[in-house]
């Protein structure tokens, strides 16, 4: 089973991403409605991928990565950022914090499946 | 001297008294619709100001023939015990203040005809003004069915 | 084979959560305004305001709704530049982001009518990008010297660093907690998640950081988080709450015994109902009405089941078995099914502050169109009421508003003159009567109801008491002004206002007027109701009501064609009779019969038969006639001397007497167990 993890503090979007990725056969999804709860799961669960909204209460998705990727088992987990466009340089501080994709809403459903596959199979997943 | 308003009907030949207390209105009534399945003695429901209220007949009640409503026919609403619940009644028009010494325990042959219904009586003037018991009326001796 | 996923379907979950964002952004941008006139800081509020308005942006760009886009996306451009500069707005920001809020409410309403959103005004989009924003960002705040361990005081922005600093000031404790998930607490449920709702609950909390950790036995997922929050509880109290060890919980800042309110610290708007809802949230589920209906629905199924099981008891008990432990048992049940309805029933329930949460605003409308000057008062604590009374009720209590401030109250000029305060004041307060009503009153302190020029315009004599005066009021047509107002005045409110509450809910409205004082409208109302859908028919010459959902089929019925089987056990609850439907047999049952109703004098050939399905089996009553379809608000016939099987309660018609609602499902098991009571008491030796 490759398990994705899916974070935004938006449900109807989380329940969209998982609409969209059903297509990937063999993907299983767990929901996570902040960026709190996303960082207990990866440390308690194994994940072959994250999809992260950067805007969220608490601790931005920002944050999120560069705990993660300050975790040594985590460092090569495929991230890819889901966010609103928010023209403030968002993107930048995203990729140099280590995320591996970054994607601005509105997506279509074909593109994040690309993305999310494309991340899956570079790691050699199912 | 403790004094009491008390609301004075009447059903069939008889007078009766009820404290004002328990009395939320007195409405004039217009008929009543019928609920299949309830006492007999339930003339059915009516609605005052936006509720629907039982209407207990009296008359039937207290075992008189039925009778042909007139102009004088009142429902007296009483509410005990977080319950609604109309009386039908022949005539309702007085009020009068009753006295503690003014209430005597009834004969103990009209208590025990009335099945407990009659609590007291009371004189006023030539009359005889009998207090029921509003519980017992609407029914709340008997167990709650399943 | 992939098959096209389409965003669109997800509209309506877009709309729900949309309208969520919308409530949120009002509250967050009264609370603005509110703190900009007593020239406190609104930081938190500014970047709540921010977050919800890019949330709606993102959510509408994915469903596709590029009005709602644009505009959020220029309310966030200002929300963005306001918090850089640490909440700091430019001047007549307030107008303008609350147009924007209203401009996107009308385009979320056109989405749920079905009918497509309009183009955002222009003269909107260019006022937003007006709102220019110079402000220099704010200086951080002093660090304050907290114990904090530096991995979580590094977090602390200047928002959280102020937050602390006037919570300490209010004579609350600073605290830190510390919380280490591992799997094993996860599987007991105990997560971030419940550690932040618990501790929400009992205190404020500032920040919530994760810290990163060597993997160690105590901490095995090698992480550990630190919350920060504001509270008067002990630490015994919150890690009792929490679920925590109290040696976890540090204090990081608390007041000094006589600590003097210093005046550089700047405070923050006092926690108000917006922080709770804020945690609240948390807690939160949300459920479409329309499942709760299927709940109750099913709930009746079982209430009708239930009392087919007290026959059955009856009958063993006739039998000669001994029944007392079943009785028992069945009348726990009873209990039980009356509780689980009311929990139900409560499912329903809305906060009255929720339903109130617009008056604000509109009464913000009010005091620029009408130039009055009022104060607005809100109190009614944590009352609830049902999700539909509280719709239906909610046009009435804005029309009294716009009633209180349009003709109530005075000018400020004429209030000086008539030795008041300038300011008005209007006040919604409620009250529980018994515990199945609520009373609403709305108070103004104006200039009352004048009587005598009521009675004139109306030409009707001067009402004498306050039930003459409210009727007067409803007249329909009736309007207090040669032209109508602007907010009011049109004469069609006061009579709608009495129909919904008095006629739609069953409720009681009442008026309480004094010259020169003001003037009290109460609104009793109930705090549940059921709504159906019902057919309405005539059947022995009386009016009833079924509730549409349980009726299969309505069909025509030929007398003659009715069939009577063979009769062994009499029911004086009525014949039954047999028809052919689609090459089946079907029982049929008169309803007068079975009602004990006098059969109606002119009974015609062809009456209506309505069909319900028990277990299966299908059952038609007959009707004299079928008078029409409409929803009905369900009174429930709860006392004890008319509470009857097979009467699901009554309802309103119109006309001011009670129409009884009737159960057909109810009928049909209560006649079946009755059958087969009699069954039973036919001897043995009868039984070929």
């Amino acid at each position: 089973m490759t398990r994705a993890l899916v974070v935004d503090d938006s449900k109807v979007m989380r329940d969209m991403i998982v609409a969209c990725l059903r297509a990937r056969p063999g993907l299983s999804f767990t929901h996570a409605g902040s960026g709190l709860e996303a960082i207990e799961r990866l440390s308690l669960e194994t994940f072959d991928v994250v999809v992260l909204d950067l805007n969220m209460p608490d601790i931005g998705g920002i944050e999120v990565v560069e705990f993660v990727r300050g975790q040594d088992r985590l460092k090569t987990l495929p991230i890819i950022i889901v966010t609103t466009r928010g023209d403030d340089g968002s993107r930048t501080q995203a990729l140099a914090a280590g995320a591996s994709r970054f994607m601005t809403k509105p997506f279509t459903p074909e593109s994040i499946l690309t993305e999310v596959s494309a991340l899956l199979d570079a790691q050699g997943a199912a | 001297m403790t004094q009491a308003l008390h609301v004075v009907f009447t059903v069939g030949n008889a007078d009766y008294a009820v404290p004002a207390s328990e009395v939320a209105q007195m409405e004039s009534y217009e008929g009543a619709t019928p609920v299949p399945g309830a006492a007999s003695y339930v003339a059915g429901v009516i609605q005052v100001r936006g509720r629907v209220v039982p209407v207990v007949d009296l008359r039937a009640r207290f075992g008189l023939p039925p009778q042909e409503r007139t102009l004088d026919t009142r429902v007296v609403v009483a509410e005990r015990a977080g319950r609604v619940v109309g009386l039908l009644v022949d005539r309702a028009r007085e009020v009068v203040l009753l006295s503690e010494e003014q209430l005597k325990p009834p004969p103990p042959m009209v208590a025990a005809q009335s099945g407990g219904f009659v609590t007291a009586t009371a004189s006023l003037g030539a009359r005889i003004l009998m207090l029921v018991d509003v519980p017992k009326l609407i029914g709340e001796e008997q167990p709650h069915g399943q | 084979m992939i098959s096209r996923v389409d965003l669109g379907e997800f509209l309506q979950a877009f709309l729900g959560e949309a309208d969520e964002h919308l409530t949120h952004a009002n509250a967050q941008l009264l609370a603005i305004d509110a703190g900009l006139k007593r020239g406190e800081p609104v930081g938190r509020q500014v970047r709540e305001l921010f977050r919800a308005l890019h949330t709606i942006k993102g959510l509408s760009a994915m469903v596709g709704v590029d009005p709602i886009v644009a505009i959020a996306h220029r309310m966030e451009t200002v929300l963005r530049a306001a918090d850089r500069t640490g909440g700091r707005l430019p001047n007549g920001s307030v107008d303008v982001l609350l147009q924007g809020i209203r401009a996107i409410e009308q385009r979320v309403r056109a989405l749920h009518a079905g009918t497509p959103p309009a183009a955002p005004p222009q003269a909107l989009l260019d006022a937003l990008d007006a709102l220019e924003n110079d402000a220099p960002p704010i200086a951080r705040a002093q660090a304050e010297s907290l114990e904090l361990d530096p991995a979580i005081a590094a977090k602390l922005g200047s928002l959280e660093r102020d937050a602390i600093a006037s919570g300490v000031t209010q004579g609350k404790r600073a605290i830190s907690a510390r919380f280490t998930p591992s799997a094993a607490l996860a599987r007991a449920g105990i997560s971030i998640n419940s550690v932040r709702e618990k501790l929400g609950a009992i205190a404020d909390i500032v920040k919530v950081v994760p810290i990163a950790m060597t993997p160690t036995a105590s901490a095995p997922a090698g992480l550990a988080f630190g919350l920060v929050a504001l509270t008067s509880s002990t630490n015994a109290a919150i890690a009792a709450a929490v679920g925590i060890d109290a040696a976890s919980i540090t204090v990081i800042a608390e007041a000094a015994a006589s600590a003097p309110v210093t005046s550089e610290m700047a405070l923050l708007p006092p926690e108000d109902a917006d922080d709770d809802a804020g945690v609240r949230r948390v807690d939160m589920v949300r459920v479409e009405v329309v499942k709760l209906d299927d709940a109750l629905e099913r709930l009746s199924a079982l209430i009708v089941s239930r009392s087919r099981l007290s026959i059955e008891i009856a009958r063993l008990g006739s039998l000669g078995t001994d029944t007392r432990n079943l009785l028992a048992l069945a009348r726990e049940q009873s209990r039980q099914l009356r509780d689980l309805r009311g929990s139900i029933l409560r499912l329903r329930m809305v906060p009255l502050t929720e339903v109130l949460d617009r008056v604000p605003l509109i009464v913000r409308g009010l005091r620029r169109s009408t130039g009055k000057s009022l104060r607005l008062d809100i109190d009614v604590g944590h009352a609830e009421l049902d999700k539909a009374v509280a719709e239906r009720i909610f046009p009435a209590i804005i029309h009294l508003v716009r009633n209180a401030v349009d003709h109530g109250l005075e000018s400020p000029a004429e209030r000086v003159l008539a030795g008041k305060s300038e300011e008005g004041a209007l006040r919604i307060e409620c009250t529980a009567v018994g515990n199945a009503q609520l009373e609403l009153r709305i108070t103004d302190d104006g200039r009352g109801i004048d009587r005598v020029e009521l009675a004139r315009r109306a030409g009707a004599p001067i009402p004498e008491t306050e039930a003459t005066l409210l009727a007067l009021l409803c007249r329909p047509g009736l309007s207090t002004r040669d032209q109508a107002s602007d907010t009011s005045g049109r004469g069609m409110g006061m009579d709608i206002v009495r129909r919904v509450v008095v006629e739609d809910l069953g409720g009681q409205l009442a008026v309480r007027s004094e010259i020169g004082h003001g003037t009290t409208f109460s609104l009793r109302v109930p705090l549940t109701i059921s709504i159906v859908d019902a057919f309405t028919f005539e059947c022995g010459a009386q009016r009833f009501a079924v509730p549409l959902s349980t009726i299969d089929e309505i069909v025509e019925l030929d007398v003659a064609t009715i069939a009577t089987g063979p009769v062994r056990t009499a029911s004086s609850a009525g014949t039954v009779g047999v028809l052919a439907r689609r090459g089946q047999a079907m029982a049929v049952l008169r309803l007068d019969e079975v009602l004990g109703l006098p059969a109606a004098a002119s009974a015609s050939g062809r009456p209506k038969g309505l069909v319900v399905r028990l277990d299966g089996d299908s059952v038609a009553f007959v009707v004299d006639r079928m008078l029409g379809q409409q929803e009905i608000v369900v009174r429930s016939l709860a006392d004890p001397l008319v509470d009857v099987a097979g009467i699901a309660g009554a309802t309103d018609l119109g006309d001011g007497r009670p129409t009884l609602i009737v159960d057909l499902m109810a009928l049909s098991a209560l006649h079946l167990a009755q059958h087969a009571t009699a069954h039973l008491s036919i001897p043995k030796e009868r039984l070929s």
